[in-house]
């Protein structure tokens, strides 16, 4: 396998494939960037340009998208907080209140170099275990995924706002929402009042960007209306700031950094989970094994980095289900694939025996694409934390209009729009009544899976709810959620 | 199979029996085919960006462009299984500058059980480009090699499959009402989550839309829902052949009802042409492994009416 990998540093490490490599990631992180906008669209939007390019430089240059998509999304999370996608979200929780005591640059360093860790350990698993991990993705069935779901659900719960309770009613709201659609099953109508737009049920950008950053942009401007303006540092409190992160400080959290890119490799390698549930596992982890809980969603950088390493490990974790079985990990693996498809690579078991070169070229490229997104990025930042300096009376405006030109153009739907709008409203009250308006997100996102989930179980199993018992992984997830769940009612 | 229409009154003829709707359009509008097209075509896809029908959307859309001396812009609007697409160019004018490229399963099912704002009729259909490869699946080592022997072994166990949908679902279980065997549908998204659940052994087949043409080692295919054979099982019998219905599975490219015969007839012949391109047939048939199975207007709007018929009949028998 060294040898095969050396030889595909050999042919990915050339001029050219690292300016498409450079160039995907600039690209990604720049749509990234604008809320609603991740490494789905982007890679959407740019996979017709690939058409041209070589199989290697069109796959570089689109690993290097997503790279930069899913790092991108960080940035108006925490400088902002108007995160774009769910998993940014949880970014935003610790990234918000670092930049608002005006250490936007430490914040965004510590989103970049954990990003960049957590892809780098992802990549290396996908390099070693993609050929064994076919067995084990397989051992998860129904039962095993539902376990895994409501074990979510319960740290979810502890995560944001102060009461577990209201994070429960947040998530079942969520659920609930995600109800809204035809029935998976007999595909009966089920609060959808014959409107053909909600047939899939709400749709999922619209209403994470509606809740998460149009509302959160929203409630900013209603304060600073509220407040006649802003109270800004003064030029010697700002130089007083800390902007330096030294690499000992960054890696002085190699616990923190570690479990969160093994979550997130994990969840990765498993079909459907997706870079959400990674980030929120993650964070939950971090702020459980901390010794100081309550600094969590104060401005504790350890939340940055279980997020952010998270979440871009499921980057190169995703893959391997695509290479090992030819299934997509979720949407951006999807893409991928239909990449390689146009390319001439059918992903599936074959891929690595047929095209073995051109496979281990590209997990050298993505080892390479690590080292570019950390120049790019690095470079960015000082740009970048010029937005937190700026007043927000001038930025956030357009943030709105941003909101809704990324909502409106992957489907170009005026019904997703409306979604928005009304989610937005939503998202205001959830704040103003203290319910955490993520869990509500995440809730939605996975209540589908866990209906899908439950509801095979159950027809598989003829409705017999002992079925769990003859499940090891089910049992010790269905374990985990009680324990979980049980700990923070006490708490609390 | 007639895979060209022998002139433009033959089309003038049938589509006049077929649909009077369409002759109303056609005598309306009968300068319209002349100066087509004087403007970018919107080809809309309703499938999300990524899947196979969305590739050969994407492929197709070029040479179309290339043939038809114009630009062809492509407009993904996914949701409901291609419902939402389709509807939104079902309320579109019948001028040619929106079409619709999608599975005609899409256009079928919907209408036929539930109110959906479309209708059976009210799409005209120009032409095919190819067939999807719908089959019924298992495991290489499964302890059945033919649909007979899984249906043997059915009715000493009850067994399990992965459908993908209310309509393949119907089908299965259309095969078991003849047989006089049940078994019980499990609901998976799509191929990317039947795939595991057929190789983890969680069900024990599976109906397959074409994602079984990347595991040729590890499933065997022991029915075609086509009403031909498959290309990559010849040997294995089709629905049609043994039960006498069919699954929906052209890949075609429609308009609004009412378009004019003549500008039908143009749209056509630059399909025929685009349809041969190098890429787009590369594509087809190499790395997707579809065939690639041209059918102008005429003959799909027969086929599309037996199938539709032979659809009928399995919702009738598998309703509740």
């Amino acid at each position: 396998m060294i040898e095969q990998l050396i030889a595909g540093f050999g042919n990915a490490l050339t001029v050219t494939n690292l300016l498409f490599i450079a160039a995907g990631i600039t690209l990604g992180i720049v749509i990234g960037v604008i809320p609603g906008l991740g490494s789905v669209t982007a890679l959407a939007v740019l996979i017709p340009i690939t058409f041209y390019m070589s199989p290697l430089a069109a796959i570089a240059f689109l690993v290097g998208v997503n790279k930069g998509g899913t790092s991108g999304g960080a940035i108006p999370a925490i400088l902002l907080n108007s995160p774009g996608t769910p998993e940014a979200a949880a970014t935003a929780l610790d990234g918000h209140p670092m930049a608002k005591r005006g250490e936007a640059q430490r914040a965004l360093k510590f989103a970049l170099f954990s990003s960049v860790t957590g892809d780098t350990i992802s990549d290396v698993l996908l390099i070693v275990l993609v050929v064994p991990f076919a067995a084990i993705a397989l051992q998860f069935g129904p039962l095993e995924y539902t376990a895994v779901l409501l074990f979510a659900f319960a740290l979810l719960s502890g995560i944001s706002g102060d009461s577990p309770i209201k994070g429960l009613i947040a998530i079942a709201v969520g659920v609930f929402l995600s109800t809204v659609g035809l029935d998976p099953v007999d595909g009966s109508q089920r609060m959808v009042f014959n409107e053909v737009e909600l047939f899939d049920g709400f749709p999922l950008f619209s209403l994470a960007v509606g809740s998460l950053a149009m509302a959160s942009v929203l409630g900013q401007l209603f304060e600073l209306w509220r407040a006649k303006g802003e109270k800004r540092l003064s030029v010697e409190e700002y130089s007083r700031i800390e902007t330096r992160l030294p690499a000992r400080e960054f890696f002085g959290h190699w616990k923190t950094i570690g479990r969160s890119a093994l979550i997130g490799s994990g969840v990765g390698m498993l079909p459907g989970l997706g870079v959400t549930l990674a980030a929120f596992l993650s964070y939950g982890a971090a702020r459980r094994a901390s010794k100081e809980p309550q600094s969590f969603g104060r401005g504790n950088p350890q939340g940055i980095i279980a997020t952010e390493a998270a979440n871009s490990a499921v980057v190169g974790a995703n893959l391997v289900p695509a290479i090992a079985l030819g299934i997509p990990g979720n949407i951006a693996a999807a893409l991928l694939i239909g990449a390689f498809i146009i390319h001439g690579i059918v992903p599936g078991p074959f891929m690595l025996t047929n095209h073995g070169e051109l496979i281990y070229a590209l997990f050298a490229s993505m080892l390479m694409a690590n080292g570019v997104h950390l120049v790019i990025g690095r470079i960015g930042i000082p740009l970048w934390a010029r937005i937190a300096q700026t007043p927000r009376a001038i930025i956030l405006p357009p943030v709105l209009v941003m909101c809704i030109v990324g909502v409106y153009l992957p489907n170009q739907s005026i019904f997703g729009v409306g979604v928005m709008l009304a989610f937005a409203c939503l998202g205001l009250a959830f704040q103003r009544l203290g319910f955490p308006i993520v869990c509500m997100v995440i809730g939605f996102l996975l209540g589908g899976m866990l209906e899908n989930s439950l509801r095979q179980s159950l027809r598989l199993h003829q409705s017999d709810l002992t079925a769990f018992l003859g499940s090891p992984i089910a049992l010790v997830f269905l374990a985990l959620t009680l324990f979980v769940l049980l700990r923070a009612l006490r708490r609390a | 199979m007639p895979h060209r229409s022998k002139s433009r009154s033959a089309i003038l003829a049938f589509s006049a029996f077929m649909a009077p709707a369409v002759a109303i359009g056609g005598m309306a509008a009968p300068a319209v085919a002349a100066d087509y097209p004087s403007k970018p075509v919107t080809l809309v896809i309703p499938y999300r960006a990524g899947g196979s029908m969305e590739t050969m959307g994407r492929v197709f859309t070029k040479a179309l462009g290339k043939e038809l001396g114009t630009r062809v812009v492509l407009k993904t609007r996914p949701g409901a299984g291609g419902a939402v697409g389709a509807l939104e160019v079902s309320k579109q004018k019948p001028d040619g500058y929106t079409l619709l490229f999608a599975a005609s399963v899409s256009l079928l099912w919907h209408p036929m059980t539930r109110d959906i704002g479309f209708g059976l009729d009210s799409f005209t259909y120009i032409a095919k480009v190819t067939d999807s490869q719908m089959a019924l699946i298992a495991r290489q080592d499964a302890p059945f090699n033919t649909l007979k022997e899984l249906i043997a072994h059915a009715k000493k166990k009850r067994l399990n499959y992965a459908d993908q949908g209310p309509m393949p679902r119907a089908f299965v279980n259309f095969i078991g009402s003849k047989e006089g065997v049940s078994w019980t549908s499990i609901p998976t998204k799509g191929g990317g989550e039947m795939v595991p659940f057929l190789l983890g052994g969680k069900v024990d087949f599976a109906w397959s839309g074409g994602i079984h043409n990347r595991f040729p080692k590890k499933m065997k295919v022991l029915l075609s829902f086509n009403s031909g054979r498959l290309i990559a099982s010849p040997d294995i019998p089709s629905m049609q052949e043994l039960y006498g219905v069919s699954m929906p599975s052209p890949v075609v490219i429609v308009g609004p009802k009412g378009m004019d015969p003549a500008l039908v007839a143009k749209i056509e012949a630059a399909i025929k042409t685009a349809a041969a391109d190098k890429a787009f047939e590369d594509l087809v048939t190499k790395k997707l492994k579809f065939p690639a199975a041209f059918v102008g207007h005429k003959a799909l709007t027969a086929q599309i009416q037996q199938v539709i018929a032979g659809m009928k009949r399995v919702v009738a028998a598998t309703k509740k």
